[in-house]
């Protein structure tokens, strides 16, 4: 069933008034064309009309004899069968009507009905005295020449053809408005898109419609927006990548060009590969993140658990005894989401918490359950940031502080570890407290 | 003990950059291997095919037909272990899922140690696979149910799940054994292991906090960092 916005409705009761148009004029307007062209002419009725004057002027000057002499004169111009008679519809000459002509009377006409020889014959009108009708009238066959044509060719062409296609190419002009020209908005933003005009969107009253044409403009919008971020995430992403390795590159040429012995060299060597290395694993980890945009198998997690074991790396790593490591989350605290993507996630906070956190500095783990999510958070005591890195802080490649520690990360750990939750259907952002940063993870719960 | 003394086995090395594949080389028989290369698809197929080998290192990206096409075929005959070395980092997942019938996956760029854990492990499974165990020896504490499967201490079950306790199983039977990653994921998780796969160390962790739940005080599984897990007996 189409949905209440849908095209379907707005088509259907287009193409519903549309066929009840046509039906309702052709029926009403050709039915008011047939009648007129059953009248009589203008010129035939003041012909008729003056006929019947001339009767009376007959009948008033010259009684019956008059009657009869002017009915012989008018029958020698006009060859239909004619009779003057009285209000009694007895002939007012001398001449009595026959059986036959008595009964022609009965059929008669006035002269503004419609005509037709449909009927046996020509019709038979009245034409009463103009002057004193009371004192009777002129019956007439209507000559051969005055009956009207009728419903023509012409006319029926008119009414049956040419007003039906009329109607139709106005629906066509309105089903053309209604579908055609918003695609063609459409293909000349593809078009645009194909030219690499990237910024390239639906107009507002395209991508505001409640229908498909509508859906198909936000389609495109979102097509468009996916693509240009896509390209500029990469672009930005090749330029860092490049700038980042010129340091370890730099260096090794230096330690090559200068006269280390082999061990000294070897270490370096180690050292730098690794950085370089763990460079392009996070990078193309990132833009797998962000373009392929994975959707992992879901599964319950209990976050104690995973929390014992990332402390445990994190306490390896940077020699803090695990008693600064805190987690108040109760013991039976399961999320639903991936586990790596999660661990990751975690791992990357954790480790950019202890590169904040001032000597002796405590790390605690903290959350609760909120109409079935889980909102758990990572606190340090690192002192913050700046409320505008709140956000620029998840961008790759982004280092809150210019002066950093040799081989301290490469400020792509919060984009991981944000696109990582993202990947879950979760969300991560960040928030200053009054001892540090807290890194704020939602995770549906199971 | 569990160890892989197996100084004689075969490897074939399925590798086209030449200065990679003489690394190897000269690494894995350093290491008391008998090494074999092939620097394309084809040859190094129709070598593992008719060679009794131990073990085949292949190359995804080979020239003429590709790594996968070869693992495919050579399955269709042989059950040889294989583990798949390939530049495509950063899609472990895509391609633990085309890799189907690897052993394990290797990514590039890899230490030579690296290599060393991941081929030790592969062959160190196929030789447990193929020995016969005496019955387990008894924890002093733990009573082992296998068809349950789960243990218990004091009438206490300890709810493990059965990849816990396959896992847990392989630790006691071998107290003292370092159990490298690559290892456990080969034999108990059956998957090739990858840098950010954390499903052993779950378990781990799980483990851990389910014997000391029923107070189990008679060994514990350390982390050896970097390298795996091990097993040690309290001395009671």
């Amino acid at each position: 069933m189409p949905g209440r916005h849908s095209l379907f409705w707005k088509l259907t009761l287009l193409v519903l008034g549309f066929c009840l148009l046509i039906i309702w004029v052709s029926w009403s307007w050709g039915g008011r064309i047939e009648f007129r062209g059953y009248l009589l002419t203008q010129a035939a009725r003041q012909q008729l009309l003056g006929y019947a004057a001339e009767a009376e002027q007959a009948w008033r000057s010259g009684g019956a004899q008059g009657v009869e002499q002017w009915r012989a004169q008018l029958q020698q111009r006009e060859s239909s069968w004619l009779a003057v008679i009285g209000r009694d519809l007895r002939a007012l000459g001398t001449r009595a009507l026959s059986l036959d002509e008595s009964q022609r009377l009965t059929s008669m006409r006035e002269v503004d009905w419609p005509m037709s020889k449909r009927a046996s014959g020509l019709p038979i009108i009245a034409l009463p005295f103009p002057q004193q009708p009371q004192d009777g009238q002129l019956v007439m066959e209507l000559p051969e020449r005055f009956l009207p044509e009728g419903f023509t060719w012409h006319a029926q062409l008119l009414v049956h053809g040419l007003l039906p296609c009329a109607l139709t190419l106005l629906l066509c002009a309105l089903l053309y408005r209604l579908l055609i020209t918003p695609l063609q908005h459409l293909r000349r933003q593809a078009n645009a898109l194909r030219g690499e005009q990237l910024d390239a969107r639906t107009a507002t009253h395209i991508s505001a419609r409640h229908d498909e044409l509508g859906e198909l403009g936000r389609a495109f919008d979102h097509m468009a927006e996916r693509l240009q971020g896509m390209l500029g995430l990469q672009r930005q992403l090749l330029r860092d990548l490049s700038h980042e390795l010129r340091t370890p590159l730099s260096r090794l040429r230096v330690a090559s060009e200068s006269d280390l012995d082999a061990t000294q060299l070897r270490a370096r060597l180690e050292r730098e590969v690794s950085s370089m290395q763990q460079l392009v694993d996070d990078t193309l980890e990132l833009i797998w993140l962000g373009t392929e945009r994975p959707q992992p198998p879901l599964e319950p997690i209990n976050l104690a658990s995973l929390w014992a074991l990332l402390v445990e790396d994190a306490s390896f790593e940077s020699r803090w005894p695990e008693q600064q490591f805190r987690c108040l989350l109760p013991a039976e605290c399961c999320v639903r989401g991936h586990l790596n993507g999660l661990a990751q996630a975690l791992e990357n906070g954790l480790r950019n918490a202890i590169r904040h956190s001032p000597p002796g500095g405590v790390i605690s783990l903290d959350g609760h359950l909120h109409n079935g999510v889980w909102q758990f958070w990572l606190d340090d005591q690192g002192g913050g940031v700046a409320t505008a890195q709140l956000e620029t802080m998840f961008l790759p490649f982004t280092r809150l502080s210019a002066a950093r520690p040799d081989g301290d990360g490469f400020g792509l750990g919060l984009a991981i570890a944000r696109g990582a939750v993202q990947m879950q259907g979760g969300a991560m952002w960040a928030e200053n407290t009054a001892q540090g940063l807290r890194l704020n993870f939602q995770l549906e719960s199971v | 003990m569990l160890t892989a003394n197996l100084p004689a086995a075969r490897i074939l090395v399925v590798e086209d950059d030449p200065l990679l594949a003489s690394h190897m080389h000269q690494h894995l028989q350093g290491s008391g291997y008998s090494v074999c290369l092939s620097e394309e698809g084809c040859d190094g197929l129709q070598r593992a095919a008719q060679d009794d080998f131990d073990l085949v290192l292949l190359d995804i990206l080979l020239p003429g037909i590709s790594g996968l096409e070869v693992l495919q075929n050579l399955r269709e005959r042989r059950g040889v272990p294989v583990i798949l070395m390939s530049a495509l980092g950063g899609e472990q997942d895509r391609i633990a899922g085309f890799s189907q019938g690897a052993d394990d996956y290797l990514p590039k760029p890899f230490s030579m140690v690296e290599l060393q854990v991941r081929v030790e492990a592969v062959l160190r499974r196929v030789a447990y696979e193929r020995r016969e165990f005496a019955p387990p020896q008894l924890d002093p504490q733990l009573q082992f149910d296998d068809l349950r499967p789960d243990v218990q201490l004091a009438g206490h079950w300890a709810e493990l799940t059965p990849t816990e306790f396959r896992l847990f199983e392989l630790f006691v039977r071998h107290p003292d054994s370092l159990m490298s990653k690559a290892f456990l994921y080969q034999q108990v998780l059956r998957r090739a292991y990858s840098r950010h796969d954390r499903g052993l160390d779950m378990h781990i962790s799980h483990i851990r906090r389910k014997l000391a739940a029923i107070g189990y005080t008679a060994g514990r599984l350390e982390t050896v960092w970097g390298k795996g897990y091990l097993f040690t007996r309290e001395s009671v």
